[in-house]
């Protein structure tokens, strides 16, 4: 039997060492010397510096600014240690409770509806057989990805806005769901932002979700469909029986992965966000801006709400990565 | 031995002579003292596209030292204030920075800016005569410390109502509060813009939001907030109170969500931006606007002549109720703490922005034959459009060019409103545009100048500084939810105590201390 010409000498006694370990169930000890494995691999080494300093310099270095969470921080010429004080002011906070909740029911509720109406339309492009319109559709709802969300927030302030440029509102009079003069004003109604919130977020970013669930459809094995027809399966049991149970795989890694960015909400709600409806939108991140950039900014106090929230992030990361582990036999970190 | 006594009395005294004069010119020569100035400026200032590079120039030119402008985006500008303030290496910092009344108390406070109160005390400026309204550098004093200057006035809002909506409706200017109601249920039940259709107008008021985020918090709503002040203010006899709990507020809060019910205000005023309302104001779909005194009375007669409509706007004086407009805390210049040498950069930059003549000119009209001239020219604006005019100028009149950016209007300032500056021209040759004032504008400013009161000073210290932002969100997310979310006005008082109760007193013990 030929050896393939990438397996060197090294990786081969490495096979040998870790087939031995394996027999054996022992520890592997390399006695190779560590300045002769470093030398070994210098190339290797070299190409990795500059992603070590680039790790370096802007993940790890910034994260010196953490112990401002135990100042406070006015400018530079008023900092002083306060311990946990600032802490204890975030506990004591309605807004930052109320921010933490919303955070939370916002962008679970987002995730799940995002999720499953990249699923719904995965299903249904999937079932399209023209091939030309199926492509086109496509191309039409991945648009909206690529749109900002300052100019997402404009064109549907304008749609649901209660003048006369006002679609929605426009179309309620005019099919007599509502009376002349007693338009909605979606975006500044506690009852009404976070329907429109969810729906603005499902316009803008299904058609991109639907990416990852039309690789693993286009992945399913055609013989399974030819087989169940042969079986006499329509096509509702073969969506039923074959399709999703296929990507049901695909869906929960999709939701684990996004579960651990929960935390991470701001440009969105950002460019939604009004007085009227403070108490429903806002989240971590905005409060976090609104404290930081005020007249009078304490930036230790923001620090500490920001590294709250990061240790919540932190705690979901880990929890997703324990899920994952258990479902898909490996974790996501 | 006599002669060589004269001698050496006669070589001593020229000595001290030379030697004072010598002293003198370095005193005064502070242009040898400074390598450099940087200045950090928002949107007020002429903007790169709108020719910065060669104001600049001419600062240089007039200082006799290199200047750098710092101009971050406007609506950004006090994020990147505050960022600066907070990096503890002052090398990044600005010597001079334009500062609103909020941030100004706030860094007055925590020593982030220079005393500059020797230097102004014995500057050529305070010397000069030149000053027409001390008591507004007076008012700027913190404890005694003075950081910095006002080069004109705050300005503020007065309401404009279109005439021709007046007329139609057969009314005249109101003078009171019941009066102005009437004027705006008119305005929704007639046909004030005279499409023939009565009871068609969408609605009366247009603002930018009911209570600002930005002192003096209630001026684009006058007549309905009155005598409310939703802030921390000083009495009369000194004490300190928290307006927002008054009755007047309560009251205001009644007026207005009696208002938004009626249909009379705009019901998208909480998403508003000021653009949104000016180009509702401009596609007539209301008849009385809130808005800046002076420059603005002009911008907005041009836009709705170049709409189509009637552009004659009355300047309402204020109603009974209302009694005066509030004239906001001006916006300050201030020497930064970081400033190496700040007795020479005050004397170069306000001995130059005030000096009564070249300087002065620079900060009030800009650069000639960039911003303005005295050339025979034509100036166009919206060049190719339907809305095309021209400006025909002749030889030796002064009249304001098209602006570089936009090519949509005329400059009609730099960063002196020259009916708000606080100095007068030295040389009246210098005051180029003295003739050529709009009639709009002063009409406009005339009617703010006499009927409006200065907004109660800011101030600050540590305690306001911990919670002062928290308890304003509050509350304008609380009168917002009253006058447009059916919130009781009992209930939102009664929330205002309970989340933020303790934090208002503690802050009035504090200043009441």
């Amino acid at each position: 039997m030929s050896v393939a010409p990438y397996f060197t000498k090294g990786s081969r006694e490495m096979s040998k060492i870790k087939s031995k370990n394996n027999t054996e169930n022992s520890v592997v000890v390399n006695k190779t010397p560590l300045k002769l494995r470093i030398y070994k691999y210098r190339w290797f080494y070299l190409m990795f510096i500059p992603v070590f300093i680039f790790l370096l310099v802007f993940n790890y270095l910034p994260m010196t600014g953490i112990r401002y969470a135990f100042y406070s921080y006015r400018n530079a010429f008023n900092i002083k240690w306060v311990g946990l004080a600032n802490f204890e002011r975030l506990f004591e906070t309605s807004a930052f409770w109320t921010s933490f909740v919303n955070t939370l029911v916002i962008s679970v509720t987002k995730l799940v509806l995002n999720t499953g109406m990249a699923v719904v339309i995965s299903l249904l492009l999937n079932e399209m057989v023209n091939l030309v319109f199926k492509k086109f559709t496509q191309t039409i709802i991945y648009l909206p990805h690529f749109m900002s969300w300052v100019v997402t927030a404009s064109v549907f302030t304008l749609i649901l806005s209660t003048s006369e440029s006002g679609l929605v509102n426009s179309m309620l009079v005019s099919l007599g769901i509502l009376a002349e003069g007693e338009e909605i004003y979606f975006l500044a109604s506690k009852e009404y932002w976070r329907v429109a919130y969810y729906i603005i977020n499902i316009w803008k970013d299904t058609g991109w979700g639907t990416i990852i669930f039309l690789a693993t459809l286009s992945g399913i094995n055609p013989e399974l469909y030819e087989a169940a027809k042969i079986d006499g399966a329509g096509r509702w049991s073969c969506i039923k029986y074959i399709t999703i149970p296929s990507l049901s795989n695909t869906i929960i890694t999709v939701l684990i992965l996004n579960l651990a960015k929960i935390m991470n909400l701001f440009e969105s709600v950002f460019v939604l966000i009004n007085d009227n409806v403070i108490d429903v939108a806002q989240v971590l991140q905005t409060y976090t801006y609104s404290i930081t950039f005020a007249a009078a900014p304490d930036y230790g106090f923001s620090t500490a709400v920001g590294l709250f929230r990061s240790l919540v992030a932190c705690i979901l990361v880990l929890i997703c990565n324990f899920i994952s582990k258990k479902i898909r036999g490996r974790g996501i970190v | 031995m006599k002669k060589s006594k004269k001698f050496l009395a006669v070589a001593l005294a020229a000595t001290m002579a030379v030697t004072a004069l010598a002293g003198c010119k370095k005193d005064k020569n502070y242009a040898e003292q400074v390598d450099k100035i940087t200045i950090m400026v928002d949107g007020t200032l002429f903007t790169l596209a709108n020719g910065r590079d060669q104001f600049e120039a001419r600062l240089e030119e007039l200082m006799g030292v290199e200047v750098d402008i710092i101009q971050p985006d406007h609506s950004g500008y006090y994020d990147t204030v505050s960022q600066t303030f907070a990096n503890p290496d002052t090398s990044t910092w600005p010597d001079v920075v334009l500062l609103g009344s909020t941030y100004y108390a706030t860094y007055a406070n925590s020593g982030v800016l220079a005393d500059i109160s020797d230097y102004y005390e014995n500057s050529e400026l305070k010397k000069s005569g030149r000053i027409i309204n001390e008591g507004l550098i007076d008012g700027l004093y913190i404890n005694d410390g003075l950081y910095g200057i006002s080069p004109a006035r705050g300005n503020g809002c007065i309401t404009y109502v279109k005439k021709a909506w007046l007329d139609r409706c057969g009314l005249t200017a109101p003078t009171t509060y019941a009066e102005y109601i009437a004027m705006l249920d008119a305005f929704m039940k007639g046909d004030p813009d005279g499409n023939g259709v009565n009871g068609d107008t969408p609605y009366a008021v247009t603002s930018a939001g009911i209570v600002n985020a930005e002192a003096p918090y209630v001026n684009y709503l006058p007549e309905f907030f009155q005598d409310a002040y939703p802030d921390f203010y000083q009495k009369a006899d000194g004490t300190w109170v928290d307006g927002f709990t008054e009755q007047a507020m309560i009251d205001a809060i009644n007026r207005l969500t009696d208002a938004y019910a009626k249909g009379y205000l705009d019901p998208e005023l909480v998403t508003n931006g000021t653009k949104d309302c000016r180009n509702k104001f401009f596609e007539d779909k209301c008849g009385v606007f809130t808005y800046w005194a002076g420059n603005w009375a002009n911008t907005l007669a041009t836009n709705l002549e170049a709409k189509g409509l009637d552009s004659e706007l009355v300047n309402l004086e204020p109603i009974a109720e209302v009694g005066n407009y509030i004239e906001r805390q001006a916006t300050v210049w201030c020497v930064t703490s970081a400033c190496e040498n700040p007795e020479a950069v005050f004397n170069l930059f306000f001995g130059t922005m005030l000096d009564g003549a070249d300087g002065q000119q620079l900060w009030t009209y800009g650069v000639e034959d960039v911003h303005w001239s005295t050339k025979a020219e034509t100036n166009v604006i919206n060049a190719g459009l339907e809305t095309e005019k021209k400006y025909v100028s002749e030889e030796g009149q002064f009249h304001w060019k098209t602006n570089l950016e936009t090519g949509a209007a005329l400059y009609s300032k730099a960063h002196i409103d020259k009916l708000l500056a606080i100095t007068t021209f030295a040389d009246p040759a210098k005051d180029v545009g003295n003739a050529d004032v709009n009639p709009r504008i002063t009409a406009s400013a005339k009617v703010f100048n006499e009927n409006s009161v200065l907004a109660p000073v800011i101030t600050s210290n540590d305690v306001m500084e911990q919670y002062q932002s928290g308890i304003m969100s509050l509350r304008i997310q609380l009168v917002s939810e009253c006058v447009t979310n059916g919130l009781s006005v009992t209930d939102a008082m009664a929330r205002y105590n309970a989340e933020v109760g303790t934090q208002v007193k503690a802050i009035l013990d504090s200043l009441n201390k």
